[in-house]
């Protein structure tokens, strides 16, 4: 064990950067960090491994509406519903159940109050069904689709960490997300910053411009 | 070291308080067996900065963590990872933030300071300051600990400077230095076991941001994986095991311990001996631990004569407000903590609690956006609707945000306790710890007070739309109970009277003479500060006392 540390501790900035840059994208493949499943199953495919067609679509539709694109992309351009989607067929396998009966609460809600789906209701009448559900009371929601806060707040939950986690994920598509809030990129493989960085007297590249996420 | 039938002492756990006693005793001849419940790293695993993985999944360092909490006896509990703590080879301050303070004289002496409160378990030191000085001096220079010696007025007396310059002072700080300033107060940089320039054969930090929960893969971050380990490991006299969960400290007739079972990797169970055996579970762990070692001879959980063991379980609390200010500070980049000020710290009673804490820039809500997105921005004043176009302006705050966080000292008291959770076992069919805990009056009442102080600070830094933001780290009113916390001691508190600690003033059990326990778990008081150095320096204090026992032949 002591030898191993004394090597890695001679790691100098430069050693450090050198290394990265070296090894580029089969670094991480070296050096066998803890690959999470969802990843796996993002590279996979980016189309739907765990929901059906119609719920793709209504997860879809309300992503939107927790990140609406403006001037910038929003959830549906950052591809959130992916995200969510792997996430569901591996580490959040638990809450697929939630959203098996959430999501025919929303439409059996939808279609109670204006006889369409979810996905076809213009964007006022979504943000009034899911401002409904935020509250807990929804007029068409069947009881036995669960609590609908309970299913606001996850599927708001899953939105921001599709739209913010790294794109290996299999949301944050182009970096949309950390490109619209300001976000570089996490830096360990690049890095790091100098104190220059820090203060905004040298610019900052983010990790899309040097290539070697 | 190949193993032996029998060590001089098996040290059960490997964080900050386990490290030193390994590095020390082994330094000193003893052969020693350190068991830790959790795997070996690798400093490869630390390039990994992957947030959601990290931080928010929490894959990486806590294996097996469960536990159950509530706020007070009459509730039900609620189960999972309850409080922040890493299991790894070198323990929580694997990931620690480096935060590294020295307590101040009075911190030592609560009870004969303020005299007793109702509710609290007040108590002093069976040590003082003058005491601990010359350790604290100790494990800063270990630990390489960057600083400005002087530069904090409400500091205790130090012989000694810091090895290391402070680190260069951020944008936030910046901003947050004027606020200060302009209210008349002083700011100084908060110190940090990071190195502002190579130190101890370890290079300086290059400011990578993953910081505070991330391990470092350069070990720029102080640590006991990163020093005491590899320097016992270089001795021959230190038999590591990873991945072995102690169950049981084993008690012979004559009611010395005599070692301690455990489950290894592959979940069978294993024994190892000793001649003295140091308990360094942490604060949880430790209690967790004796209560679990029942026998016919200690029917109440070993060396809890006192009946003692588990209570007295402080937590701090953690005010924390963000403000936008009008242009980007780059909260990714750097340390976790620049400036600080410590001028509310003294007691003053006329504010309507005693005791206190320190304010710094500690900016670990808006270092990284999954953190910032799910919990920083929840009660940012333009979130008028959680969702929607008001959601995607508050998320665009993000390089904007200044953060100020208060570290605050919390009174003891005999009902918030770590006990066995008989009715919730773990993945190996062990009962969990149960935490039963909840805050003193005076607790709310300096959180309060502290909070609205921090606006003020903010507004002054130039920030605009100051929040609090609502987690379960924040105390409301009466019925806020905060679950649990990265900053955990007491639950084994020392002292001097036998009746009323666990521990003596040598950190050695009043009931086993050959028992000893050294970590967070022996704080009588918990300071407004971070506890590490402390925890560090009391170690050292140990360790010197038990090598000059030992050579006497007098443990």
């Amino acid at each position: 064990m002591a030898k191993e540390i004394g090597n890695s501790t001679e790691l100098s900035r430069r050693q450090f950067v050198a290394q990265s840059a070296i090894y580029g994208g089969t670094f991480l493949a070296m050096i066998n960090l803890p690959r999470p499943l969802a990843v796996a199953a993002s590279h996979e495919s980016d189309s739907p491994v765990t929901f059906n067609p119609d719920q793709w679509r209504t997860v879809e539709a309300i992503t939107g509406r927790i990140i609406p694109a403006d001037h910038e992309p929003g959830a549906i351009e950052a591809n959130c519903v992916n995200f969510i989607d792997k996430a569901l067929a591996h580490e959040d396998a638990s809450q697929k159940p939630q959203y098996n009966s959430g999501l025919q609460g929303v439409n059996a809600a939808s279609q109670a109050q204006y006889g369409k789906a979810f996905a076809d209701l213009d964007e006022s009448d979504q943000d009034t069904l899911l401002a409904a559900m935020e509250s807990g009371s929804v007029e068409g929601w069947p009881e036995a689709a669960g609590a609908a806060d309970a299913f606001f707040e996850t599927i708001r939950a899953h939105t921001i960490i599709g739209f913010l986690a790294d794109p290996k994920y299999g949301g944050n598509q182009d970096y949309a997300g950390w490109k619209v809030i300001g976000y570089p990129g996490p830096s360990h493989h690049s890095g790091g910053y100098t104190p220059e960085q820090q203060v905004g007297d040298a610019p900052i590249h983010p990790i899309w411009e040097h290539g070697e996420h | 070291m190949p193993q032996k039938d029998e060590y001089d002492v098996c040290v059960i756990g490997t964080g900050a308080g386990g490290g030193v006693m390994i590095q020390e005793l082994t330094a000193a001849g003893f052969k020693v067996v350190a068991l830790e419940r959790g795997p070996k790293l690798e400093l490869t695993d630390f390039l990994s900065d992957d947030e959601l993985s990290v931080s928010i999944r929490d894959e990486l360092f806590s294996p097996g963590q469960l536990e159950t909490w509530r706020p007070d006896a009459s509730a039900s509990t609620i189960q999972g990872k309850i409080n922040g703590i890493a299991f790894c080879v070198g323990g929580t301050i694997t990931h620690w933030a480096g935060w590294t303070w020295r307590f101040r004289p009075d911190d030592f002496r609560v009870l004969s300071t303020e005299g007793s409160v109702a509710g609290a378990s007040l108590a002093d030191w069976p040590v003082d300051y003058e005491e601990m000085e010359p350790w604290y001096e100790r494990a800063e220079w270990d630990f390489g600990v960057s600083g400005d010696a002087g530069s904090n007025p409400f500091e205790g007396p130090r012989s000694k400077g810091y090895p290391n310059p402070a680190h260069p002072i951020r944008e936030t700080g910046k901003y947050i230095s004027k606020g200060i300033r302009e209210l008349g107060h002083t700011p100084f940089p908060v110190p940090l076991s990071i190195n502002s320039q190579p130190y101890g054969g370890r290079p300086g930090c290059v400011y990578g941001g993953a910081c505070g929960g991330y391990g470092c893969p350069i070990h720029a971050k102080a640590s006991t994986y990163a020093i005491h380990l590899p320097r016992a490991t270089a001795t021959g006299n230190l038999d590591l095991r990873s991945d072995a969960r102690v169950f049981e400290i084993v008690v012979g007739k004559d009611g010395r311990a005599s070692g301690a079972r455990y489950f290894d990797a592959a979940g069978k169970e294993q024994e190892v001996k000793a001649r003295q055996v140091v308990v360094s579970a942490g604060s949880i762990g430790s209690p967790h631990l004796l209560q679990m070692s029942q026998s016919n001879l200690f029917p109440d959980g070993l060396a809890n004569s006192s009946g003692q063991v588990g209570r007295n379980l402080t937590y701090h609390h953690f005010p924390i407000t963000l403000s936008t200010v009008d242009a980007p500070v780059y909260p990714f980049t750097g340390v976790e903590a620049g400036v600080a000020m410590d001028d509310f710290h003294p007691s003053d009673s006329s504010r309507g609690f005693i005791r206190g804490g320190v304010i710094t820039d500690g900016n670990f809500f808006v270092k990284q956006p999954l953190v910032y997105g799910l919990a920083g921005i929840a009660g940012h004043p333009g979130l008028k609707r959680r969702w929607g176009s008001d959601l995607k302006r508050a998320l665009r705050d993000f390089p904007n945000t200044i953060q100020l966080s208060a570290i605050l000292e919390d009174l003891p008291m005999e009902s918030n306790r770590v006990e066995i959770d008989s009715e919730v076992k773990d993945d190996l069919g062990l009962p969990v710890p149960r935490i039963t805990h909840r805050q003193h009056p005076n607790d709310l009442a300096m959180f309060q007070w502290y909070e609205k102080r921090m606006f003020e600070i903010a507004e002054a830094s130039g920030g605009k739309n100051t929040w609090a933001p609502e987690s379960v780290y924040r105390l409301k009113d009466e019925t806020s109970a905060m679950q649990g916390s990265v900053h955990i001691h007491g639950s084994c508190r020392m002292g001097d009277d036998a009746s009323k600690s666990v521990v003596d003033r040598w950190c050695r059990s009043h009931d086993v003479p050959n028992l000893w326990m050294v970590d967070g778990s022996v704080f009588p008081t918990s300071g407004g500060y971070n506890p590490t150095l402390t925890i560090l320096a009391n170690a050292y204090r140990v360790a010197n006392y038990f090598v000059e026992e030992g050579k006497k032949g007098a443990i």
